[in-house]
């Protein structure tokens, strides 16, 4: 009998480089559970964005990833992969088109790191030299030596196995990737690192990712949209950091966001972007750059006797001045 | 000239004459018609009996670990197979499958079962949540998880439980020269019925030998299929 399923062995160029993700009105319920896990969750992750689920524990927000790939399977409502239901796919061969990466990473503690990377490429069939370059890309992509494709997961740093799991997530060039609270069992200096090198990373390959955190400070400084959620898997607020920090939908994210929501939404712009004060003739003292935050010049403002602190242009000249004002005015603009 | 006629004790040597403790002229004179023999038919009962024991315990153990239910009478049938003394166990057998090498291997299979089934089953569990849940999360199917990460991840406890299994056989085997005249038992038992000391103890020690051997050589088979456990795992 003729299938009308095409296989899928030609590998990722067939693929979008990133898939809209659409969930509409799941809802996942246990069975012999008094309330559902997840109580119709609605939301649309644009293709390329970053849209990180948060929320306190027991919110039902690694329940809604793993919804999406099948991990879990949901109770009623529709899963949408650039328009096409999940639930119409094998869980495997759809699990090999959706990255993952998990917490505890989860490395093949019996093979080498350019065997763990080439898990899937070799799932789907590619052909050796295939997978061989492209393993030689990705740890480049994630910034890892070359001479660690032959080493064991146990002879790594956490640091160092938490960018292999990356690697391995993007080894086939998935349009979507699944992130549940990958730096969250790594040191804060190294997570924050994690977190750039993730930025960085997300600006060359621009996949659609749904992150899992309980850090919203993480969630600000990853997300292009971020969506909260409440005990019961019910969505509080989806929006993005800036409106969320702007506008809390209700006091549970008002005090999920915190009480220095103001602060966090400084730290979201930078002086660069300001329309500046005029500079009166010559620089008097330090200069701050553009990209400075606005946080950090307001810290510096209330440090610094109240005086408008001036701003370079780069070029060893002054671009202008920012007051405290002008700060508070940022977030009333 | 003729020769002096000597009284007919027998080739042996002055050493065999004399009854020494240990003669290695004996074992050398010996070797081609009952030693290496025994030891050949001893290394067969001990790898048949493991080959048989290890297709059993194994298959039992897949199944046990999809359905847990199966655990515990397993557990329990082969653990009191496990006490039944072997010499019991051979005279339970007799009537059934008579005095034949049957007899001996079902007697020798059935104590490998326990050790062989709870170390494959042991070894399965021991696979981390995390690689399992990684596994499946990138597109493994139910064989491929099983057959790519949980049997090779399960492999030091599976090659531990043969150790012992293939030890314990090898031991228990010379045993069944109470049902066929076959294996080291055999040397051993003749020499335990006569007061020349030599036989029983070439084949004692040959038995010790094997076993040392057959564990040395799945040591070394594990390190082959397993070069990853070298490296102490940190995290």
């Amino acid at each position: 009998m003729n299938s009308s399923n095409t296989a899928q062995t030609e590998g990722p160029h067939a693929y979008p480089r990133a898939a809209t993700l659409e969930l509409r009105n799941v809802r996942k319920v246990y069975p012999g559970a008094a309330r559902p896990a997840i109580d119709d969750l609605s939301l649309t992750v644009p293709a390329g964005d970053i849209c990180v689920l948060v929320g306190p524990s027991g919110c039902g927000k690694t329940t809604a990833m793993r919804l999406v790939n099948r991990m879990i399977e949901p109770t009623g409502g529709e899963i949408l992969l650039d328009g096409a239901s999940v639930m119409e796919r094998k869980p495997a061969e759809l699990r090999r088109e959706i990255g993952y990466v998990i917490q505890q990473i989860g490395l093949f503690p019996h093979q080498t790191i350019a065997d763990n990377i080439a898990t899937v490429p070799r799932l789907l069939g590619w052909e050796k030299q295939r997978v061989a370059t492209r393993v030689r890309e990705l740890l480049e992509l994630v910034q890892l030596p070359p001479e660690l494709a032959s080493r064991y997961p146990a002879q790594l740093s956490g640091g160092q196995r938490q960018r292999v799991g990356v690697a391995r997530a993007l080894a086939a060039d998935p349009p979507l990737l699944l992130m549940d609270e990958p730096f969250g069992a790594i040191d804060p200096i190294a997570r924050h690192r994690l977190q750039d090198e993730l930025l960085q990373l997300q600006a060359r390959v621009r996949k659609t990712i749904v992150f899992v955190t309980h850090d919203i400070d993480e969630a600000i400084k990853l997300g292009d949209r971020i969506a909260i959620l409440r005990e019961g898997g019910v969505l509080a607020q989806y929006a993005p950091p800036d409106e969320l920090l702007a506008a809390p939908a209700d006091e549970f994210v008002a005090s999920f966001v915190g009480r220095d929501r103001a602060l966090k939404r400084l730290a979201l712009s930078r002086v660069g972007e300001l329309a500046l004060l005029p500079a009166d003739g010559t620089a008097h003292g330090d200069t701050i750059a553009p990209d400075t935050s606005l946080r950090d010049a307001l810290s510096l403002l209330i440090s610094d006797g109240d005086r408008p602190l001036a701003v370079s242009d780069g070029n060893g000249g002054v671009a202008g001045l920012v007051s405290l004002e002008l700060i508070r005015g940022a977030l009333h603009g | 000239m003729a020769e002096p006629v000597i009284p007919d004790f027998g080739r042996g040597s002055s050493c065999v004459r004399e009854n020494g403790t240990f003669c290695w002229d004996w074992v050398n004179s010996h070797w081609g018609d009952t030693l290496r023999p025994a030891l050949v038919q001893h290394v067969v009962l001990t790898l048949i009996a493991v080959a048989v024991g290890f297709a059993i315990a194994f298959t039992l153990a897949l199944i046990a670990y999809r359905r847990g239910w199966l655990t515990t009478p397993v557990v329990l049938v082969t653990g009191l197979l496990y006490t039944i003394p072997s010499l019991a166990l051979f005279q339970l057998l007799v009537p059934f499958t008579g005095l034949s090498r049957t007899t001996a291997e079902i007697a020798l299979v059935s104590y490998t079962l326990l050790i062989l089934f709870r170390n494959t089953l042991a070894g399965l569990a021991g696979v981390p949540e995390e690689v399992r849940d990684a596994a499946r999360g990138m597109g493994l199917t139910r064989r491929q998880l099983l057959w790519k990460v949980e049997l090779p991840l399960a492999m030091p406890a599976i090659v531990a439980g043969l150790r012992i299994a293939t030890v314990t056989v090898i031991s228990l085997a010379t045993v069944a020269v109470f049902i066929v005249n076959e294996g080291l038992g055999a040397p051993i038992y003749a020499g335990l019925q006569q007061t020349f000391k030599t036989e029983l103890i070439a084949a004692g020690a040959l038995c010790v030998a094997l076993a040392l051997a057959a564990d040395a050589l799945l040591v070394l088979a594990q390190r082959a299929l397993t070069p990853w456990t070298r490296f102490a795992r940190s995290a």
